[in-house]
């Protein structure tokens, strides 16, 4: 059995358009995981400025702000420290931890969390936290925003053989 | 232009390799065929099967055309459980399209040739092929329609082009 070795929260087995972006102060108080869905954002400067996501997208954050893979090295920390973070689009192929396990019904109810059932092509859409899911969550949440945008599909289903990580073929 | 494949490129996109299933390993598959994820049995790495109207992509080489005989190419994909897949955005001119309707293929009646057009929007059919009908609705499939289009006719087949259909890839 081939041996991937997935010891980052973000995967990429083929890689698309990438691009350097400013974050914003919401993401540098905040932090992400590498994987997270990003939209575009003002700004009163020159720069171009992404948030999280909410359905909307610019693209992912390959890395996350501050993964256990970058302890103890010179680039510990560094994206917050400098206000940026490296974007993610166009075609790739992932491996993530950053997808929405439970729907979005019983996350915002009182409820059990119920598990979300990932299929291979699934149509994959950015939460209204950033994550990956299969839920147009705009709409669920009656947004009159709606819907998402896809971006993606599902590649891989979370198991035990991935270490539970959803393999997705972006599309954005 | 010499068209001794199944699938030529014109302009290149995204490609990679992923992994076969038990179908195509056994099956085989023409060049510029369509194919979709799939689960894998036993291992952990990305899985391909036929489309089956999704897509992940297409076959960039087919798993044993004519001009791979001999070779040491000959029957790799097979053996080996790979192939490459080609996404993005690509012009290709292949011999995988649909040459028929579906119903005239389903049905006992004479083949009735399906008219391509440049520009025509085009989904992979039920096995995978390039064509501009939606066969998810045409067989009454729970699926319902097939809006996944993933490319545009850039050239209509004729003989002139060997009945090559040239194909504006959209993934």
């Amino acid at each position: 059995m081939p041996e991937i070795i997935r010891s980052r929260d973000t995967t990429v087995f083929f890689y698309g358009d990438r691009q350097t972006v400013t974050v914003s102060d919401a993401m540098l108080a905040s932090g992400w995981v590498g994987g997270q869905g990003v939209q575009w954002a003002n700004s009163t400067v020159d720069e171009r400025l992404v948030t999280y996501s909410r359905g909307f997208y610019g693209g992912f954050l390959v890395w996350g702000s501050d993964e256990r893979g970058d302890d103890f090295a010179s680039s510990t920390r560094q994206q917050l420290v400098y206000a940026y973070a490296t974007m993610f689009s166009g075609g790739c192929l992932i491996s993530t931890v950053a997808y929405e396990q439970y729907t979005y019904a019983s996350r915002i109810g009182g409820g059990p969390f119920v598990p979300l059932v990932y299929a291979p092509n699934d149509t994959l859409y950015l939460s209204l936290r950033g994550l990956w899911t299969k839920e147009d969550e705009l709409t669920l949440s009656g947004d009159p925003q709606a819907p998402c945008f896809f971006v993606g599909f599902v590649a891989q289903v979370p198991s035990f053989l991935n270490g539970n990580r959803l393999g997705i073929q972006t599309s954005m | 232009m010499n068209r001794d494949r199944d699938c030529v490129i014109l302009v290149k996109g995204d490609a990679y390799a992923v992994a076969i299933d038990d179908v195509l390993a056994n099956g085989g598959w023409q060049g510029g065929q369509g194919i979709q994820w799939v689960t894998p049995i036993a291992v952990g790495i990305p899985t391909v099967t036929l489309s089956t109207g999704y897509y992940a992509g297409f076959a960039l080489w087919g798993s044993d055309e004519p001009s791979d005989q001999y070779v040491s190419s000959t029957r790799q994909f097979p053996a080996y459980r790979f192939l490459v897949l080609g996404a993005g955005g690509w012009l290709i001119s292949t011999i995988s399209y649909e040459k028929y309707t579906y119903l005239s293929r389903v049905g006992l009646g004479p083949l009735v040739p399906i008219g391509y057009n440049a520009g025509d929007r085009l989904v992979f059919s039920l096995r995978g092929y390039w064509t501009i009908e939606d066969e998810w609705t045409l067989s009454g499939d729970p699926r319902g329609v097939n809006d996944y289009y993933i490319g545009f006719v850039a050239q209509a087949p004729s003989a002139v082009n060997s009945y090559y259909m040239s194909v504006q890839v959209s993934i």
